[in-house]
């Protein structure tokens, strides 16, 4: 079978050697793409369409024209994003109001603190502080469009939330701003594409603040801190002696009971009596990250993280994963027919990642115990039944021992000491020249599987960048070393020595994309210590390999916090000079991002590298002769 | 000589054969990100039409045996390369007087859209391996081949 490359040879030599489709086969047969499509535009709102843009036919039937159009479905796709992020801020505070409720364990009581003094609640009970703080959330998510969520003032910078107060891009309730932007996207509705980029920075502020920090820190409350470790990752993870479960998806707090019973002495006896060692979670897509960057918390049941969302379809022809639970994307249709084929059962708990083969179980959190006994049974009973069919295949050569894993906000700035000084020093003396999140998803178009992520990572580091990551993005970059201390040896002399010195690797690992939201705020704080405003920080984002339409709505967080965003791929824009020309040059002015659309490796590095020196020049930091042109 | 052949059952009217041709022939890039879809002098030498059954018909230059352009050509910008097959113009020998556009039994040839002065006319993408409308199709549809 035709098979894409990968950065990560060794996965891509299993993948040839198994005779299993994957995404990296089915890749291949999808090569000639729609010219329309890419350019984002077809409209396909009525049935007088679909039309496409031509020279020769500039308008759709209805007048629309390439800016309208293009203008409806980015806005379109963006509204998606957003909402797919705020279905996992809501499952979340709502599972942390029921862990309130029933005064259930709180591992991160710090963490709720913060949040209940952020958001001025007083509240000596523990649970009843959890109620309130999950309330707070819920409240601003549920309000109507015209009245404005209230955390958004607590949680954004100042000069951040003055800037879109002044250009009337603060959200009213989340929900509601998604619902009108599918509204005004509509047949005959909006015609204007400069309304719907500003919907979306609305929407993208919403994404960013709730969607990803809030759910991290509420699952910091429920799940426990992440704590910087070291920790091994790939396949070798992987281990048969186990009844393994592999869960795909964002919403974390959904597994937390199942992992603590997991390894309760009876769970474990249960396993023992058909010939396993107990219980263990493989960390796959987002949830895998999740549970590594908490890692310290849950040492026993978890085996460790095997790969991104690309990765799900081989892990499972493996044949050690006795049961699949899914709770949210990226759970690929394509591992269906592979698990069928490896006989392994598919339980789905929320209906938003409903498998065509897979048993549905509607969870609320007060089920929780019944729902994990389900599990726990399902998959003693698929160990049983099919181990002795099926052959273990485990590449054990696979990965790396030695990732070093647990960063987040609070944990780095502990690491260094409680404060930032020492990195800010680090950037002041240009031992450190600047920073940048690459970030998000991995697809198989940007030159391979993790390619692009991984050789703009590697550019980047060897011009003494240091490299954020969170997201798939992170599942690909540790899977080939770079997430090591040893991965040193790769960065540009001044940043091998910060690494050498500290023993951290030059690319730090935040855990799932969702931890986007905590680059976020390590931004805002250093823009905080050093008093100016997060678009004068010489500090660049990229998410060269993005996938899908959440990772739009993650794009136009950073544009509203103003900072630069690479993509190799354009997102489906480029047929609108409107819009294009908005997003990739005039937004400088108005908020101080800019979209950077680049699909040549050294030359996106470039780009951001220029970026990162022309904000160290007007800091008045250091810039070495002959760096700036 | 190899020809493109259409399998009329095949085509949807996606028109990637005609982006195709348009990118091909636009000299800002061979990429479909260089291509302006609003720029007029952006044009497929290639386009698809409806039958009298309604059914999508690419039209393609066929690069005939009997090539009627050249037969009607009087400045001798169209030529038959009776080695190639290949039907080729030469716009700077052209005085457009479009009879060639007149006498094409498929109706492929056409004036520029810009200035009405040239022909556009498919050149098998210059010696290009794979013609790039081929490329771009989708279903098989265009296929490249000899002719029988």
């Amino acid at each position: 079978m035709k098979m894409c490359k990968s950065a990560d040879a060794r996965l891509e030599s299993y993948i040839a050697s198994k005779n299993v489709e994957t995404s990296f086969n089915r890749v291949e047969h999808q090569k000639i793409k729609c010219g329309f499509g890419q350019q984002g535009v077809c409209c396909r709102l009525c049935s007088n369409g679909p039309c496409r843009i031509t020279p020769q036919s500039p308008k759709g039937v209805c007048g629309a024209t390439a800016d309208t159009i293009v203008g409806r479905n980015f806005l379109r796709a963006v509204a998606s994003g957003a909402a797919c992020y705020l279905h996992v801020v809501e499952t979340t505070a709502r599972n942390l109001k029921t862990v309130g409720e029933r005064k259930g364990k709180i591992k991160g009581e710090s963490t709720l603190d913060d949040l209940a003094s952020l958001f001025e609640i007083e509240e000596n009970d523990i649970h009843d502080r959890a109620i309130k703080v999950a309330d707070r959330v819920l409240s601003d998510l549920y309000k109507p469009r015209n009245e404005k969520m209230e955390l958004v003032e607590k949680m954004a910078y100042g000069p951040r939330f003055d800037k879109w107060k002044e250009l009337n891009i603060l959200p009213g309730g989340a929900k509601s701003e998604v619902f009108d932007a599918v509204v005004k996207t509509s047949t005959n509705l909006s015609s204007d594409p400069i309304d719907m980029l500003l919907h979306s920075l609305n929407l993208g502020i919403s994404t960013g603040l709730y969607g990803l920090t809030l759910t991290n820190l509420l699952n910091d409350v429920m799940l426990g801190e992440p704590v910087i470790r070291m920790a091994p990752v790939g396949f070798k993870v992987i281990d048969e002696d186990y009844i393994n479960i592999m869960i795909t998806g964002h919403q974390h707090s959904v597994i937390s009971h199942l992992q603590d019973r997991l390894i309760d002495e009876d769970i474990k006896k249960l396993a023992q009596g058909v010939g396993a060692k107990g219980f263990k979670l493989v960390g796959c897509t987002c949830v895998g990250q999740d549970l590594q960057l908490r890692g310290e918390h849950y040492q026993e049941v978890f085996s460790g993280h095997a790969g991104n969302n690309f990765t799900s379809e081989a892990i499972i022809s493996t044949g050690a994963i006795d049961l699949i639970v899914s709770e949210f994307n990226c759970t690929l249709p394509g591992i269906e027919p592979i698990a069928d084929e490896f006989m392994v059962d598919m339980i789905c708990l929320d209906d938003v990642a409903k498998k065509a083969n897979s048993e549905y179980i509607n969870f609320t959190m007060d089920k929780d115990a019944e729902i994990s006994e389900y599990i726990i049974n399902k998959g003693f009973e698929n160990y049983k039944n099919r181990r002795k069919k099926i052959a273990i295949d485990i590449p054990k050569d696979h990965g790396h021992d030695d990732v070093i894993t647990g960063v987040s906000e609070k944990s780095l700035k502990a690491f260094l000491g409680n404060t930032w000084k020492p990195l800010i020093d680090l950037i002041a003396k240009g031992k450190i020249k600047g920073v940048a999140g690459v970030v998000g998803c991995s697809n198989l178009t940007a030159m391979g599987h993790d390619v692009f992520t991984v050789e703009l990572t590697k550019e980047l580091i060897k011009r003494d960048i240091i490299v954020l990551s969170a997201g798939c993005s992170s599942g690909g970059l540790e899977n080939v070393g770079l997430m090591s201390p040893k991965a040193a040896e790769e960065a540009g002399d001044n940043l091998k020595a910060v690494c050498q010195a500290l023993k951290i690797p030059p690319v730090l690992n935040f855990g799932p994309c969702l931890a986007i939201g905590r680059l976020e705020i390590v931004a805002t704080e250093l823009a905080e210590a050093l008093n100016i405003d997060i678009p004068q920080l010489p500090l660049v984002l990229s998410a060269p390999q993005w996938l899908e339409e959440q990772a739009l709505a993650d794009g136009a967080f950073g544009l509203a916090l103003g900072l630069p965003l690479h993509l190799a791929i354009p997102p489906f824009i480029t047929g609108s000079k409107v819009v294009t020309e908005t997003l990739t040059n005039s937004l400088k002015d108005i908020t101080g991002g800019q979209l950077i659309l680049e699909e040549d490796v050294k030359r996106a590095a470039d780009r951001l590298e220029a970026i990162v020196l022309d904000r160290r020049k007007a800091l008045g930091l250091e810039v070495e002769v002959g760096e700036i042109a | 000589m190899n020809r493109i052949k259409v399998n009329r059952d095949l085509c949807m009217a996606c028109l990637n054969c005609v982006l195709g041709c348009m990118i091909e022939h636009n000299e800002k890039g061979k990429g479909i990100y260089d291509l302006d879809l609003e720029d007029i002098s952006n044009e497929g030498r290639n386009h698809i039409g409806l039958d009298k059954n309604k059914c999508p018909t690419p039209i393609i230059c066929r690069h005939c045996e009997e090539p009627e352009c050249m037969y009607t050509c009087m400045s001798g910008a169209m030529t038959k390369d009776r080695d190639t097959g290949m039907v080729a113009y030469d716009e700077k020998k052209c005085s457009s007087c479009f009879m060639c556009v007149m006498a094409c039994p498929y109706g492929v040839l056409k004036a520029d859209a810009v200035d009405r002065k040239v022909v556009l006319k498919c050149n098998m993408c210059n010696g290009r391996e794979i013609p790039r409308c081929v490329e771009n199709c989708p279903t098989g549809c265009l296929e490249l081949g000899e002719e029988e």
